[in-house]
């Protein structure tokens, strides 16, 4: 399912261009703000996988989950809300594959969003 | 006053967007990335904050320990508090409103619908600040009445004060027609006195009468309607009817005399030879607001009170002179001898009058 959903959902992309009248600045702003938010998201998500602590998972994942959103990153909020699921079930095994996953996903993420001259 | 919206969200690129969206639409927003910062934030704000966006999922404190805590806090529980969910959250979004959140804002944001949400509730805001501050100008107008009345009955005779600003006190005002009784008092050697003596002294020795004789009219429940200088006149039966007005009247009249008589001794030994003249009359009146606007009293026009003043400025020192109307009223009360009939101006014919010597003491204590 998540290989289905867009890696960037170019219609969330216009949507938010256009409800800032187009000022490239803010935009680039707030891309900068996703990453170095991101960064210390997927590294909180790294260190609960790694101490098999669902409970500490939560939080990072549903922020992630809500800021990709936000920005069209339509695979990488799936795959946080995913592991932010899991991590309320308290389901540990596999967590660990899942941040990897997410990581190669953010990876996508930020080559897709150079790609629409999101990030210069 | 109240145009800052505060954005709540552990998410900076969510803050970040939701500010972008609020100042295109010219609110102001400050940021806070848990409840506990948002907390302090309120209360530093101190009224500021019109609306609060508020995430549900946070570090340190939760949407839902915030929105407690704002809600338990007098201070801050009239806030909107409008919340901020993914559409995957509604059954928290429930919950919120339980707890008293006014709203929600699905993610991502919509601008539009933003924009409406947080104008609506900060409308609700001011209209509710409105309302307090109506409710805070009323109770101080209240108390500027409540004072005003206060001031004013020190001012007027208290029965009068109370006919302020109550419907019946107004018909009273405008003016009726009863028996009343009429009573003027004043001093005997007055003018001579105040020839003779320092302004200072006048001054002193009114303030002593006037508190003596001010303290009677009260215990009588009469109406003062002037003081002026040596002079008074103080009427009954209005505006609180009263059905022994006339028995009242010389009550006071002979306490009046009693009274004088241990001020006027104190005076003598400084040489002032004062004595006190009574005059009271009974007959029906037309009692009301007298005057012009800018300057109103509450005062009784009638023959009685023409009466009652002549027969004041005919007693001699420590006289109580009755018309025949008040007289035939207290008959069984009072001891009177025989003055005559007197000549009074304006009167053509001489009336018989009577001056009180005592009150009838087996009457007196019935």
């Amino acid at each position: 399912m998540t290989d289905e959903t867009p890696i960037l959902d170019r219609s969330v992309v216009d949507e938010l261009r256009d409800s800032v009248g187009g000022d490239e600045d803010f935009i680039a702003d707030l891309v900068s703000t996703f990453v170095s938010e991101g960064r210390s998201h997927f590294a909180a998500m790294q260190a609960a996988a790694d101490a098999s602590d669902a409970a500490a998972i939560v939080r990072p994942a549903h922020t992630l989950k809500s800021s990709s959103a936000a920005l069209g990153a339509m695979r990488l909020s799936a795959i946080a809300r995913e592991i932010e699921t899991a991590g309320r079930d308290g389901t540990t095994t596999g967590l660990d594959v899942r941040v990897t996953e997410a990581r190669q996903v953010w990876e996508d993420t930020l080559k897709e969003m150079a790609g629409v001259g999101l990030i210069k | 006053m109240t145009d800052i919206a505060l954005v709540v969200d552990d998410s900076a690129v969510n803050r970040q967007l939701l500010g972008r969206h609020l100042a295109g639409i010219g609110i102001g927003v400050r940021e806070a990335g848990d409840g506990r910062a948002a907390l302090a934030l309120l209360r530093e704000l101190d009224g500021q904050v019109g609306v609060v966006l508020l995430d549900v999922v946070m570090p340190e404190m939760d949407g839902y320990e915030t929105l407690e805590a704002i809600k338990a806090d007098e201070e801050l529980r009239h806030v909107p508090v409008i919340m901020i969910s993914g559409v995957d959250e509604l059954d928290s979004v429930v919950r919120c409103i339980r707890l008293g959140a006014t709203d929600y804002l699905p993610k991502p944001f919509n601008p539009t619908i933003l924009a409406a949400r947080v104008r609506a509730s900060m409308a609700d805001k001011r209209v509710h600040d409105m309302e307090l501050e109506h409710a805070a100008e009323q109770a101080r107008l209240l108390e500027t009445i409540e004072r005003q009345k206060e001031e004013l009955s020190r001012f007027l005779s208290p029965q009068v004060a109370a006919l302020v600003s109550t419907p019946e006190g107004e018909a009273l005002l405008a003016g009726h027609r009863r028996e009343a009784t009429a009573l003027f008092a004043d001093l005997r050697g007055f003018t001579t006195f105040s020839d003779q003596a320092e302004p200072e002294e006048v001054l002193n020795l009114l303030r002593e009468y006037h508190a003596a004789m001010g303290a009677l009219i009260v215990e009588h429940g009469g109406t003062l309607e002037h003081f002026a200088g040596d002079g008074m006149m103080v009427f009954f039966n209005d505006p609180v009817p009263q059905p022994d007005h006339v028995e009242r009247a010389v009550r006071m009249a002979v306490a009046m005399r009693e009274t004088f008589a241990v001020l006027s001794a104190k005076w003598a030994r400084l040489g002032y030879e004062l004595g006190l003249g009574i005059g009271i009359a009974t007959g029906y009146a037309t009692l009301g607001r007298i005057g012009f606007e800018g300057r109103y009293d509450y005062g009784m026009v009638g023959t009685a009170v023409i009466v009652a003043s002549r027969l004041s400025s005919a007693a001699e020192a420590d006289q109580i002179l009755l018309n025949p109307r008040a007289h035939a009223a207290v008959e069984q009360l009072v001891a009177v001898e025989e003055v005559g009939a007197l000549t009074l101006k304006g009167f053509a014919r001489p009336m018989p009058t009577v001056n009180v010597t005592a009150l009838n003491l087996a009457a007196a204590t019935a």
